[in-house]
């Protein structure tokens, strides 16, 4: 097992209160897999991963739980230790590039920077080294694109510049933050291609976070649904779209206009919003906006019942 | 011909050849003084009662011919025909009778509505400045207004921050609706809200049409969300219509290259684990606006171009009934 995650909570001291943004997530990532995590605004999908890479410094933040790497602990690990690992082992890429790119340096020196903060390279051995990366994720012509800054590129070449980054000391974890919501469809599709290369290639783990079912369906060999902080189901991609069996999968998928066949009338919508994280309902979250609720749902918090596809739903455990 | 000027055949909207072009930089600045063609040449009718989804990349030039459509800018050459009467160069002052008729929906609700001021009167504001109601006149419309996009009447006092993105949308949609438009231009109105809530709106948008009668033009990125609310789509590729049709028609069997691309590229949910669609990847990204290429301006990335694409570019011609083109070389 590369990443084990147990019992992961993650609060936040704020004004108004505790706010438990993640509530008790457990999950497993084997090397080569693909795992997608959907989830709408709040549901906790990037503080969870954010956890896991030792991304959240706010002092307000309490983290509990077990995060394993490849069985190393990493919850209360020193902040160097940590930094070793990122970059190297674990790398990262966020939704807008240019959080990532630094505006005044040109995108060759910023990738051979990151290689010599963490291998012992020569300065022209990591500049042909971005060269490969570069030419690696499609840029026509890599050696032109290194004296390019980040304003010369468009939106699409700035998130592959930023893959190459995260890819230039072959990470073994890749976690991918919404990386293809800002770019169009067409530029999405290649960077998907691309995430799949790399997979074959290295054989790296990928968690891929994102609030489209379509995108989790063409690439993801295993995917987790969260809702306000929980998972509420997870399985592997043809258990959770052939068969989804939670209230709110269900009806996410439902709500998703079809792009052939027949168009229905009238979209089948969920009710209501996503739940403030500071005003939670009793029981299940998803209670209020769920069909198929009755009394037991105002009661707790169901857990996660099943094996490799799981839900958390009462309706369903009882049936 | 009486039949032609009555019913759904008189276009409430159409443009001839209209295109927008914006100067930028300075003969001071290192490039010079430079035009971007933004909208280049674009003839769209609108009829009455359909939903125009208007599709394309971010760049292709979508919202700008939407904001000339409401004549939020000048429209640098062409004609915009409203109701039948040229709009192009109308002033500010004659253009408030249209102003009533021609209503548009932003994308960021929370941008389009002052936070310090209540939604309430954030509705109120389009009935005080044209319309001929009493105070007590206005509330009720507001209330009416507020029962008509799903808020509750108890909602008028609140502050837009206290509602969450998809009620704030409901709101941007009661002020546009207000005046009983008779078209509404709606940029991006899902984009920015949750998946959940995307739905609700979407059907939200298609009551109000069936109740009021509107027409809409509807610009999303979202091809589905586009087919799901559209009765005809146009295509757009740096700043010109490429493919224009009935939306069923481009959608299950688009006949220019790019409009391949673009719904071929769109992931969707696998239900069945059965073959996966085949998918063209466009090489290279969209050319600048500044520098758009010679002949066909979607040759360079063009799966088919073949030489005469590279110097002449092709008109949009009807290959079929209200199915027309711009490609030399077109799947119909």
């Amino acid at each position: 097992m590369m990443l084990s995650v147990r019992d992961l909570k993650v609060s936040f001291r704020t004004d108004d209160g505790l706010v438990r943004a993640i509530d008790g997530v457990s999950f497993d990532l084997e090397e080569g897999e693909i795992l997608g995590v959907v989830g709408e605004s709040g549901s906790g999908k990037t503080v969870s991963l954010l956890a896991v890479m030792g991304l959240i410094t706010d002092p307000n933040a309490v983290i509990e739980g077990s995060i394993r790497y490849k069985g190393r602990e990493l919850v209360g690990l020193p902040a160097r230790e940590l930094r070793r690992l990122r970059g190297n082992e674990i790398a990262m890429i966020f939704q807008d590039p240019m959080t990532a790119l630094t505006p005044v340096y040109t995108i060759g020196w910023q990738i051979a920077e990151q290689i010599q903060a963490h291998q012992r390279v020569s300065r022209s051995a990591a500049l042909d080294r971005v060269e490969e990366l570069l030419a690696e994720v499609n840029f026509p012509n890599p050696r032109e694109a290194m004296s390019r800054y980040p304003h010369q590129l468009s939106g699409g070449m700035r998130q592959r510049a930023v893959i190459a980054m995260a890819l230039s000391c072959n990470p073994a974890l890749l976690v991918a933050d919404e990386p293809t919501t800002a770019l169009d469809v067409t530029v999405q599709a290649g960077i998907l291609d691309l995430v799949r290369k790399l997979r074959a290639t290295h054989n790296s783990a990928v968690v891929f976070i994102t609030h489209d079912m379509g995108v989790v369906s063409e690439l993801a060999d295993r995917v987790m649904v969260m809702y306000a902080g929980r998972i509420v189901e997870r399985g592997s991609r043809s258990e959770l779209f052939t068969d989804p069996s939670h209230p709110y999968t269900r009806a996410l998928l439902g709500s998703i206009p079809p792009l052939t066949g027949d168009k229905p009338r009238r979209l089948p919508a969920i009710p209501g919003s996503p739940p403030s994280l500071l005003r939670l309902p009793k029981g299940c979250a998803f209670g209020p906006r769920c069909p198929v609720r009755y009394e037991a749902c105002d009661a707790g918090k169901p857990d996660l019942v099943g094996a490799s596809h799981a839900a958390a739903c009462f309706r369903m455990a009882q049936a | 011909m009486s039949e032609q000027m009555t019913g759904t055949d008189q276009p409430i909207l159409e443009t001839r050849a209209l295109s927008k072009r914006f100067a930028i930089g300075t003969r001071f600045s290192a490039e010079g003084r430079r035009v971007v063609h933004a909208v280049d040449n674009v003839s769209l009718t609108v009829r009455r009662g359909e939903t125009v989804g208007l599709v394309g990349e971010s760049g292709c030039g979508k919202s700008t011919l939407a904001r000339c459509l409401v004549r939020l800018y000048d429209i640098t050459d062409g004609q915009l025909l409203f109701d039948g009467d040229d709009i192009t160069g109308k002033s500010l002052a004659e253009l408030r009778p249209v102003r009533r008729r021609l209503q548009m929906v932003f994308q960021d609700p929370s941008a389009s509505l002052n936070p310090r001021r209540r939604v309430g009167d954030l509705v109120a504001e389009p009935l005080r400045v044209h319309g001929k109601l009493t105070p007590a006149g206005i509330r009720e419309r507001v209330a009416e207004l507020f029962d008509l996009v799903g808020l509750l009447p108890d909602h008028v006092g609140r502050y837009p921050h206290e509602f969450s993105g998809g009620q704030r949308q409901r709101v941007g949609i009661a002020r546009a609706i207000a005046l009983n438009p008779d078209l509404v231009v709606l940029d991006e109105p899902v984009s920015a809200l949750d998946v959940s809530v995307q739905a609700q709106i979407v059907n939200l948008l298609a009551d109000l049409q069936d109740k009021l009668k509107l027409t809409y033009i509807f610009i999303a990125h979202d091809l589905s969300v586009v087919r799901q609310v559209s009765t005809r789509i146009a295509v757009m590729y740096l700043g010109s219509i490429v493919e224009e049709g009935p939306s069923e028609e481009v959608f299950s069997a688009p006949a220019h290259p790019y409009s391949q691309a673009l719904i071929s590229a769109v992931p969707v949910v696998e239900t069945t684990p059965s073959g996966r669609r085949k998918r063209i990847i466009l090489s290279g990204d969209v050319p600048s606006p500044l520098k758009p290429p010679s002949g066909c301006r979607f040759h360079p990335r063009c799966p088919v171009a073949q030489d005469r694409c590279r110097t002449e570019r092709p008109a949009l011609v009807e290959h079929k009934s209200g199915r027309k083109v711009a490609c030399h070389f077109p799947t119909v």
